[in-house]
């Protein structure tokens, strides 16, 4: 019985030992099997099993990206084959217009489609492995949908965006997100088309709700406070900040300040026969609306002083 | 002897009417200066809710009142020269005041293309060796004074 046993065990030790096959190789004189394989640049692996739903980050978000297309303009988010030792999760996937507890969460933003609605994707959250297990550093929201921006005004009754409503495509959806914004190599961007922003008429005034003036008429000395102003479709948004830029300031108390504090100054030298001096401010916005952008706003200012006449 | 009897009244009342003509001219610069000062005063001022609105110069609503203010203080400094008060001068002086531009001065037929602050004064201006001369005890100065910010 024992003798069986330890036959049957050389048996299988023979049958399953590996060993070359002896057929003919007829790429064996080109030398390929001599030469070592190329090495290919293996993700770094985990060292820590991640936790269920958190997964090896493998493609880096790069940028999001606007293009248009004729009609259909499509937002899409671009990426790049890179590790940089992070981990991502999915947090939500939205679709066209519905809302999302993350939204305003993303590092990245979430944009609209010209009818205001908000753009489908998804909202992953980024992780690093620290000391005391994963971290979350950061939230993306990896934008995906598409629309007939030009048919929306033609059409009567306006269509819903069309094209992927909530679940990004598949390429998508093999892509996580790395961690953070430092890390967006800014020159990957391919082609970024800026959002269909709304115009913003910037204005200057003299009291905080009072008209926008394109002239000002003061007396020399005369202490005067300018209020960066800015409008969008004729409705006031507030200005974030605001920078002199050109222009002879006169006796400025400050040439740059926020947007509640306005620009205090008072002129003592009159500008040459017949010329004015013409005062640019550069004023910053940033709402949902517009986005952070920044648009100058110019004012000519006569210095008048009293004379007598012939 | 006698001729000198005769010339040294005559040269007596030629002295007294050079000096009472320099004292005139001298109580004329000072009418004219009073004037002046006061339209430069009531233009440097200007309407807050005017240049909020539009961002135009347009002068203070009460520049004439100003100007009238300031024209009584500044012939109160020569009020030994003059024949009367100076609030009373003041008072009765046509000061007009235009508050924006352009504007037609109807006293003058003067065209403004700024505001302006505009005085016309008739100041009696003590003239005593005049009247010891048969001449006017008291000559009346007119003075025209117009301002405007340039």
């Amino acid at each position: 019985m024992r003798g069986r046993a330890a036959a049957a065990a050389v048996v299988a030790a023979i049958v399953l030992w590996p060993s070359s096959a002896l057929a003919w190789d007829p790429f064996r004189d080109d030398g390929r099997l001599d030469s070592p394989e190329p090495e290919r640049d293996a993700d770094p692996a985990p060292l820590i099993a991640p936790p269920p739903g958190i997964y090896y980050v493998t493609d880096t978000y790069v940028a999001d990206v606007v293009t248009s297309s004729g009609p259909v303009t499509t937002y899409s988010t671009t990426t790049v084959h890179e590790s940089t030792g992070s981990y991502a999760r999915v947090l939500d996937i939205v679709g066209t217009g519905a809302s999302s507890a993350f939204d305003g969460s993303a590092f990245n933003g979430r944009r609209a489609l010209g009818d205001g609605r908000a753009v489908a994707g998804t909202y992953y959250e980024n992780y690093v492995l620290g000391a005391g297990g994963f971290v979350p550093v950061s939230v993306v929201f990896f934008q995906d949908d598409a629309e007939l921006a030009r048919l929306l005004a033609a059409s009567p009754a306006p269509p819903a965006a069309i094209a992927s409503p909530s679940a990004p495509s598949a390429t998508t959806r093999t892509i996580a997100p790395a961690c953070c914004a430092a890390e967006r190599p800014v020159g990957a961007i391919v082609s970024r088309t800026p959002p269909p922003a709304k115009s913003i008429q910037p204005g200057l005034s003299l009291l905080p709700a009072s008209a926008s003036l394109a002239a000002l008429e003061v007396l020399r000395g005369r202490a005067v406070s300018l209020y960066p102003r800015a409008f969008v479709e004729d409705r006031e948004v507030p200005v974030r900040s605001w920078t002199l830029v050109a222009g002879d300031a006169g006796e400025a108390l400050a040439t740059t300040g926020s947007g509640s504090v306005p620009f205090r100054t008072s002129w003592r030298r009159l500008a040459p026969p017949d010329a004015a001096y013409q005062i640019v401010f550069r004023i910053e916005v940033d709402t949902p609306e517009t986005g952070h952008r920044m648009v100058d706003a110019a004012i000519a200012v006569v210095v008048r002083s009293p004379a007598l006449e012939d | 002897m006698v001729l000198t009897l005769v010339i040294a009244p005559l040269l007596f009342v030629a002295l007294a009417g050079v000096l009472q003509l320099g004292a005139l001219r001298v109580a004329v610069a000072r009418v004219r200066a009073a004037a002046d000062l006061a339209t430069l005063v009531a233009v440097n001022d200007q309407d807050d809710a005017e240049l909020a609105k539009s961002g135009s110069l347009r002068l203070s609503a009460d520049a004439a009142d100003v100007a009238r203010q300031y024209f009584a203080r500044e012939l109160e400094l020569s009020s030994s020269l003059l024949d009367g008060g100076a609030d009373a001068i003041a008072a009765a002086a046509d000061i007009a005041a235009y508050l924006s531009a352009p504007a037609y001065d109807t006293r003058t037929g003067a065209r403004y293309e700024r505001p302006t602050v505009r005085i016309a004064a008739q100041v009696p201006v003590r003239t005593p060796v005049f009247g010891a001369l048969v001449l006017r005890p008291v000559t009346t100065v007119e003075v025209l004074s117009v301002s405007s910010p340039r």
